[in-house]
């Protein structure tokens, strides 16, 4: 009898515990048990034979999972920590092995050439079982990016308590795969410059929340620090220092090193305007170079602008997106399109007497320039990108594969599906992570972030990205993405400004719209620790003592 | 000669010893490039030089050897070679006191005089063409202070340190004398090493008092010796607290540093942790709605009006005042919730005996409170809404922590009350970072927007006063309230923000060219801007991850990134 109590005591323990579980994003189909199971201590994973010629970077992988399982070390957030599952464990069964292997006929490709397909043509469906009974756990995918994608998962579900490593939820049965296929995170390297050690560990954080694109707004007016095969003086004389340019090679490394994680890296060039610096080495193509007063030329300072209505100017454009477009295998690229200012047209004596000889319009001119740029993209292969003012402002004359980024508001997403581009989330109102960081131009005591208050992940996790569209517009949503602006970031604070929060997108466009916000917190917050164990210094999202107390310090507690 | 001619255009280019954090209240400089011989030393010429002076020393000679910071200018340090290549090499820094001066170690100076007692004065003379400077002061803590402008003023470039301005003439000293950072160890647990770190930011701009929240409703991080259940159950776990020797630890590095420390416990409010390890002591704990009985979860108060809780408080007070060194304490007394007494049984029992109001009965133990910390020497210092909502009476001498917002330091001004500012509305660095509390997807921060260095740095701390009510400002403190902080995110939250109240009082009102420091262009770029950019950049060459204010376009080009410009 006593056993039979202390039987019932355990299982009322652990009912208590099932809802909190460590799954960032959630999967889409997940089932449950209560039972606790452990790792053995020589517990491996393993790829079955039937997978022919498993590529380097699965192998790579399944041994960094590995790795991860013995160096986690997270001890569950409860009063007591690890020591409060230490009874539920004493009969635990344990587990030894996980085993990966691919779909009938599937064929193993590298994870980063799986990564590198079109956006809508990436598989990263995977099927993950473990059994509660202690018999060996399978993953089973259509192609190693879904097998990647279901090792994060596995990699998410176990805790620490002393020397083991557990779950208290087996059986667990999961069959998984993304709502949206575009589920990115973007930074900017142009206005504080980050070295490449950062950016690999942003890349990690992102691939362990199954974010599968890296948006790199590399360039832009204040540096640019992207050394381009033909172009090398953009760097030399544009970028801040000898030592904070991305050479080649260290591009060649961040893609291998994103794409061997799931991750495919869009790269952006933003034209014509955020391009003052260009002026450092070719006055020739830059109108209002650095014009003051900025804040009649430019939305932020430095002024300029390519002078779009030069053929010289133009082709150089036109030959610059491509030289970079070699470096980047991803079938998009982005010419951003964003924030151009009339004004600094209108001053330019060189663009108006162009203006005056051919008789175009300003619009005109950005149209012929945008299609040169864009037809020289379409033959080296990629999908152009743009933001959203090249659609809704200028109206420019756009191939219908062209993707749009949503970024001035949310309210201007209708707009865009109206037109039928493919679209991605990128509203300032939801997801820019650098908002609320106060005004940073100078003589400007009370000056407040333009787009205050602060995204809360919150904030961020409640977006519908199918608010106000028919059925047939909601197809053209591909996805979101958080981004980080960097004009008050710099590696100071690269980890806390983006994590935990860019992982309320990852959630929101993996597992789809819909999900209870209130219940969510206790498994961001166990995301959030896990990141930190791995080396992420995430914010702390609450004090500890709510973290341990899962809904104690929600408003209505 | 069309050389010579650049190069003194350059040099006039450079408003003030342009790296210097805060400015000085007098400072006068020439255009001559001087460099530190490759000998350089620091020497005191008296003797019995304490061993935390000689140690100030080593640390600023070590800076001056491992600092890689080069000016902020378009072309870094290189720009600068041509200009120091004949320069004149200095090759000591004599420390001297002036005549009668006691030589005392610098932790003496700090934690047995009382704050507004506290001589920081110092002058420091950096001839041009001559090979030594001299750096004389009436105490080593004004010894101290000058060596932290010493040890910054000095740009690196290749095998070079070098300044652009000599001579330089330096007669300083702070226009008020608490200059604090207020720091919040409860919500979220920072280990000994960060505290460090922070404080040795801290001593580099000159603050004067590490105001220490250490404990609060969420945990109760500190072992005291007559209850250490309080941290064996209150704190977050057995690596999550401060041992007596870290709390001796890091009160003696910060003394060294020029630092005192003020240790707040919070009370009555803010103490729910006590409750883990004593729950006969705390009323409504736990208690939910938490809204209706505290201004953030969890809820709990000490029962004041219960004799044995008032007992308890005393011991505690006492126990943590035996810790430590230092002429001042604080009460704290910030956001009590009368709800959570007026339903709780024991505290309806304990006053009814008594026959008392919980006014009276709050009253009563601040009294009692604060009487421990005078009976200890101890200044007692208290938060706002005690005296300004909840009338209660403080004993002589108290001080005012007015934090609510800056409008109520006219308030305790008009009581006659002494006070440091901490106003949520000017410099805490916490606000602005949306609500933490769960399911409130749209909360905001209760105290938006964020506190620009430039809205901190705007305050004026005799605005609307009397001036017979400035004798009354000690000074003030930037805190963190730690719910959204942690080591994680530490450094870029506080710094460079909090050296924006470092400069408000030590500087003070006039900056040394005798313009206002709050004139019209007092945040343009190439004023307090490029001043504090140049800041940043030494704080992270020194391993401390203060944020960028700017992209570097701009720091690189003061005044080219402001509003009007």
């Amino acid at each position: 009898m006593a056993r039979t109590s202390a039987f019932l005591l355990l299982s009322a323990l652990l009912s208590v515990f099932a809802p909190v579980d460590a799954l960032w994003p959630q999967p889409r189909d997940i089932t449950t048990g209560s039972s606790a199971l452990k790792l053995s201590g020589g517990f491996d994973i393993t790829i079955a034979g039937s997978v022919h010629n498993a590529p380097l970077d699965l192998h790579q992988a399944v041994e960094r999972a590995n790795a991860q399982l013995r160096s986690d070390k997270l001890e569950r957030l409860v009063v007591g920590r690890g020591d409060a599952d230490k009874g539920a464990l004493s009969k635990a069964k344990t587990l030894s092995k996980l085993t990966l292997s691919l779909e009938k006929g599937a064929t193993a490709h590298t994870i980063t050439s799986e990564a590198q397909k079109p956006i809508e043509a990436r598989d990263e469906a995977y099927v993950l079982d473990v059994p509660a009974d202690g018999s060996g756990a399978t993953l089973t995918a259509n192609s190693t990016l879904g097998l990647f994608r279901g090792l994060v998962t596995f990699g998410q579900l176990w805790y620490q308590s002393g020397s083991t490593t557990y779950s208290i939820e087996a059986p667990i049965h999961i069959k998984d795969s993304p709502a949206y296929p575009y589920r990115g995170y973007m930074l900017d390297t142009a206005r504080n410059y980050f070295p490449v050690s950062d950016i690999k560990r942003a890349i990690d954080a992102m691939s362990w929340v199954k974010i599968n694109q890296f948006h790199w707004h590399i360039v832009d007016s204040q540096s640019f620090p992207l050394e381009v095969p033909g172009f090398l003086e953009l760097s030399q004389k544009g970028a801040y220092a000898s030592s904070m340019v991305y050479t080649a090679k260290d591009v060649q490394d961040v893609v291998s090193y994103a794409g061997a994680r799931g991750i495919d890296v869009l790269v952006e060039i933003d034209t014509p305007g955020h391009t003052s610096v260009i002026s450092k080495s070719h006055p020739e193509h830059i109108a209002c170079a650095e014009a003051t007063p900025w804040a009649t030329f430019a939305n932020e300072p430095p002024a300029g602008q390519l002078r779009l209505t030069s053929n010289e100017t133009t082709q150089f454009t036109a030959d610059l997106l491509v030289a970079v477009s070699k470096l980047f295998p991803s079938t998009m690229f982005s010419t951003g399109g964003d924030e151009i200012n009339a004004n600094c047209y209108d001053q330019d004596p060189e663009t108006q007497k162009a203006l005056n000889a051919t008789g175009q319009t300003f619009l005109q001119a950005l149209d012929s320039f945008t299609q040169v740029s864009h037809a020289a993209l379409k033959k080296a292969g990629k999908t152009p990108v743009v933001w959203e003012e090249m659609v809704l402002s200028f109206n420019v004359t756009l191939a219908p594969e062209t993707i749009t980024l949503v970024w001035i508001s949310s309210a201007d997403v209708q707009a865009v599906a109206q037109k039928g581009f493919k679209l991605i989330h990128a509203a300032s109102d939801y997801f820019y992570l650098d908002c609320g960081g106060g005004g940073w131009v100078g003589a400007n005591p009370d000056g407040n972030s333009w787009c205050d208050p602060f995204k809360t992940w919150q904030k961020s996790y409640s977006f519908d990205p199918v608010a106000n569209l028919t059925a047939d517009q909601a197809k053209l949503v591909l996805g979101g993405q958080h981004l980080l602006w960097t004009e008050q970031s710099s590696p100071s604070n690269l980890d806390p400004i983006s994590w935990p929060r860019a992982a309320s997108s990852a959630e929101l466009f993996w597992t789809g719209p819909g999900q209870n916000i209130s219940t969510v917190l206790p498994r961001l917050h166990d995301l959030s620790f896990r990141l930190q164990q791995r080396g992420i210094h995430t914010i702390p999202l609450q004090p500890l003592w709510c973290a341990l107390r899962p809904g104690a310090c929600d408003l209505t507690a | 000669m069309a050389c010579h001619l650049r190069l003194i255009l350059l040099v006039l280019s450079i408003p003030f010893v342009a790296a210097l954090w805060p400015i000085p209240r007098g400072l006068s400089n020439g255009t001559t490039p001087l460099k530190l011989s490759s000998s350089f030393d620091i020497q005191a010429s008296f003797k019995n030089v304490p061993s935390d002076l000689q140690d100030a020393i080593q640390r600023t000679k070590s800076h001056l050897k491992t600092d890689t910071f080069e000016r902020l200018v378009v072309g870094r340090g290189s720009v600068d070679a041509q200009a120091i290549a004949h320069a004149n090499s200095l090759k000591t820094l004599v420390l001297s006191l002036n005549h009668g001066a006691a030589v005392r170690p610098i932790a003496v100076e700090v934690n047995t005089v009382a704050i507004d007692a506290r001589d920081e004065s110092y002058s420091l003379s950096i001839p041009s063409h001559s090979a030594q400077a001299t750096l004389v002061a009436n105490s080593t803590l004004g010894l101290f202070r000058g060596l932290t402008t010493f040890d910054t003023m000095w740009y690196h470039n290749g095998g070079d340190k070098y300044i652009l301005n000599a001579p330089v003439t330096i007669t300083d000293s702070p226009a008020f004398p608490y200059r604090g950072f207020s720091f919040d160890t409860a919500r979220n647990f920072y280990p000994v090493s960060d505290i460090k770190r922070t404080l040795d930011a801290m001593s580099w701009v000159k603050l004067s008092v590490m105001y220490w929240h250490i404990a609060d409703s969420q945990s109760f991080p500190l072992q005291v010796k007559a209850f250490p259940e309080l941290a064996a159950k209150g704190a977050y776990s057995n690596d999550e607290f401060y041992s007596e020797s870290d709390v001796k630890d890091i009160n003696q590095y910060a003394n060294e540093r020029g630092i005192d420390i003020v240790m707040e416990l919070d009370s009555p409010g803010h103490t729910t942790a006590i409750g883990m390890a004593h729950p006969e002591h705390v009323a409504c704990i736990n208690k939910s709605p938490w809204t209706k009985y505290a201004n953030e979860p969890p809820a709990g108060q000490l029962r004041i009006a219960v004799n044995a809780t008032v007992e308890f408080s005393k011991t505690l007070f006492q126990s943590v005042i035996d810790l430590l060194t230092g002429t001042m304490m604080s009460s704290g007394g910030d956001e009590v919730n009368l709800p959570c007494w007026n339903e709780d049984e024991e505290t309806i029992q304990a006053l009814a005996q008594s026959n008392t109001t919980i006014g009276q009965a709050l009253s009563s133990f601040v009294q009692e409170v604060q009487g421990v910390m005078a009976k200890n020497g101890k200044m007692p210092f208290i938060k706002s809404d005690m005296v300004l909502t909840h009338n209660v009476p403080v004993i002589n001498g108290t001080g005012i922590v007015v934090w609510q917002s800056y409008a109520d330091a006219v308030k305790v001004a008009q009581r006659g009350l002494r006070f440091i500012h901490q106003p949520s509305d000017y410099f805490y660095l916490d606000c602005g970072a949306g609500d933490w509390t769960g399911n409130n997807i749209l909360g905001n921060s209760w105290c938006d927007p964020f506190k620009t260095w430039q809205r901190a740095y705007s305050f004026d701390p005799y605005a609307n006063l009397t001036a017979d009510q400035y004798s009354l400002v000690l000074g003030g403190q930037m805190p963190i309230w730690s719910e959204q902080s942690s080591l994680e995110n530490l450094d870029p939250i506080v710094w460079p923000r909090l050296a924006a109240g470092a400069e408000v009082f030590w500087t003070g009102a006039t900056l040394p060219d005798g313009e206002p420091r709050l004139g019209v262009n007092a945040t343009n770029g190439v004023n307090a801007f490029a001043r504090i950019n140049e800041l940043r950049f030494r704080l992270v060459d020194r391993g401390v991850k203060a944020i960028a204010l700017q992209p570097k376009w701009c720091a690189l080009r003061p005044g080219l990134c402001d509003a009007d410009s």
